[in-house]
């Protein structure tokens, strides 16, 4: 049986940076902060599904920015997930075409008025550009299972080519390493064919 | 000077991947500080790798928001808009108020029984004391109206003294001995007696008594059938007797 354990502020960070207890930890932050962040949301004509889209996306933009040291630590998480929901949601709302200022009720109840905007420009930063990451997610789905693969276990898990090559049937690490710079060189081509996605990646890789 | 060499391409993956070093790595910094192309070439690298970290992180965590979606569907959050808390509190309202009356009426229902609806209409016969000076006052008056009810059944048993009103009286003085049975042949045989008669005696005071001996031996049918005649009758001595409420309670009991 998992056991469910609570990280502290300072753990969740730790484990989020150093790609520690990734699993355990990513739990920890659904276990701890869903029900809160899906409840503003739902009660601002949001429905159970965007609740979960908003706060899987929120997610992922809080790790991706603890990865990045921008997460400092100045609010606590549940602030500082809050403002990434909020802002993401009233985001979508805008795109819906919707009156915003109308739409938000309730948001005072859990959280209070003050907290709910303290959020730093980087924060900002990270939700903006929404539809331009679920493009450059769409790109790189786009790539082949093996290009995939090799480009995922080398730059997103740090495998180096001796690990890769045990969990891949190519012969050598020369084949793997070749195979894994004609995929990187692949996908280069296939983010430059869309000079729209340039902005939007910078702003991830600077946010 | 042309960057665009296999060469130079694969020497700034492996600058990305941190696989050069010392004097090596010197000069391609030196490089690229000097060559804006080669920079821009270099950031374009750059840019890829972050586009695969970013679908490695969504992916990961893709995995695990399923399986935690399946785990806190146990406590679904809910939704409270304005409307629907005004509607929800107006519910909690009603069904309270619907667990208050659903709650009388269940106790009603079960604690509902023949005694009881016996027992709230039913008030001893009482003989007027008003008599006519050219009559006499018969052994069956004599004795009920002493309270001496077995002395009345035991006149009729023994038809020392027979006619409407010796059977009537014999009918409520059965009652007051709690004998029902008893009742409800002297009453049944006031009816009898009464059919076909020019005049009517103690006709009204039979059937509503009669109608209560029923309820008593829960012959139910039989005491609704009287009931519902005394109710249908507005000339009826016992019409004002017969409430609405005994006749749903002697509903009730039916179906207990």
């Amino acid at each position: 049986m998992e056991v469910i354990r609570n990280f502290s502020d300072q753990e969740l960070v730790d484990n989020l940076k150093g790609g520690k207890r990734m699993d355990e930890t990513i739990k920890a932050i659904y276990r701890s902060h869903f029900e809160g962040l899906s409840w503003y949301i739902m009660n601002n004509s949001g429905s159970q599904q965007d609740a979960e889209d908003v706060f899987q996306e929120v997610v992922v933009n809080f790790i991706d920015l603890v990865k990045k040291d921008k997460f400092r630590g100045e609010s606590t998480i549940k602030t500082f997930l809050f403002s990434l929901n909020r802002h993401t949601w009233l985001n979508e709302l805008k795109r819906r075409g919707r009156a915003v200022a109308r739409e938000e009720k309730f948001a005072k109840g859990t959280y209070g008025e003050q907290e709910k905007d303290r959020i730093t420009p980087d924060g900002h930063q990270a939700i903006a550009d929404r539809e331009g990451k679920a493009a450059i997610l769409k790109l790189v789905a786009a790539l082949g299972d093996t290009c995939k693969k090799i480009l995922l276990l080398f730059y997103y898990e740090n495998m180096s080519m001796k690990e890769i090559l045990d969990a891949t049937d190519y012969d050598n690490e020369q084949v793997v390493r070749n195979k894994k710079y004609k995929c990187l060189k692949q996908l280069e081509q296939m983010i430059l064919e869309k000079p729209s996605l340039k902005d939007t990646l910078k702003n991830l890789l600077h946010e | 000077m042309n960057n665009s060499t296999p060469d130079m391409n694969e020497l700034l993956v492996q600058y990305l991947d941190g696989e050069i070093q010392g004097e090596e790595k010197n000069n391609l910094e030196q490089q690229l500080a000097a060559d804006a192309a080669l920079q821009q070439q270099y950031d374009s690298l750059l840019l890829t790798r972050e586009s695969i970290r970013y679908y490695g992180l969504q992916q990961k965590v893709a995995s695990i928001h399923q399986e935690m979606m399946n785990e806190m569907q146990i406590a679904p959050v809910k939704p409270i808009s304005n409307s629907r808390r005004t509607l929800r509190y107006a519910l909690s309202v009603a069904a309270s108020l619907l667990l208050l009356v659903g709650g009388y009426i269940a106790y009603q229902f079960f604690t509902l029984s023949p005694d009881k609806v016996f027992s709230a209409n039913y008030q001893p016969y009482e003989l007027s004391s008003t008599r006519d000076i050219n009559t006499t006052e018969t052994a069956t008056e004599k004795a009920y109206r002493a309270g001496n009810y077995k002395e009345v059944i035991r006149i009729y048993s023994a038809k020392e003294e027979t006619g409407v009103k010796a059977a009537f009286l014999s009918g409520v003085s059965a009652m007051q001995s709690k004998d029902f049975t008893s009742a409800i042949n002297n009453f049944t045989a006031v009816l009898d007696m009464n059919k076909g008669a020019a005049v009517k005696t103690l006709n009204d005071d039979a059937e509503y008594y009669l109608a209560l001996s029923y309820i008593h031996t829960r012959d139910y049918d039989y005491a609704l059938e009287l009931m519902d005649k005394i109710k249908q009758d507005p000339a009826h001595t016992y019409h004002s007797k017969v409430t609405k409420k005994m006749i749903r309670q002697v509903k009730m009991l039916k179906w207990r």
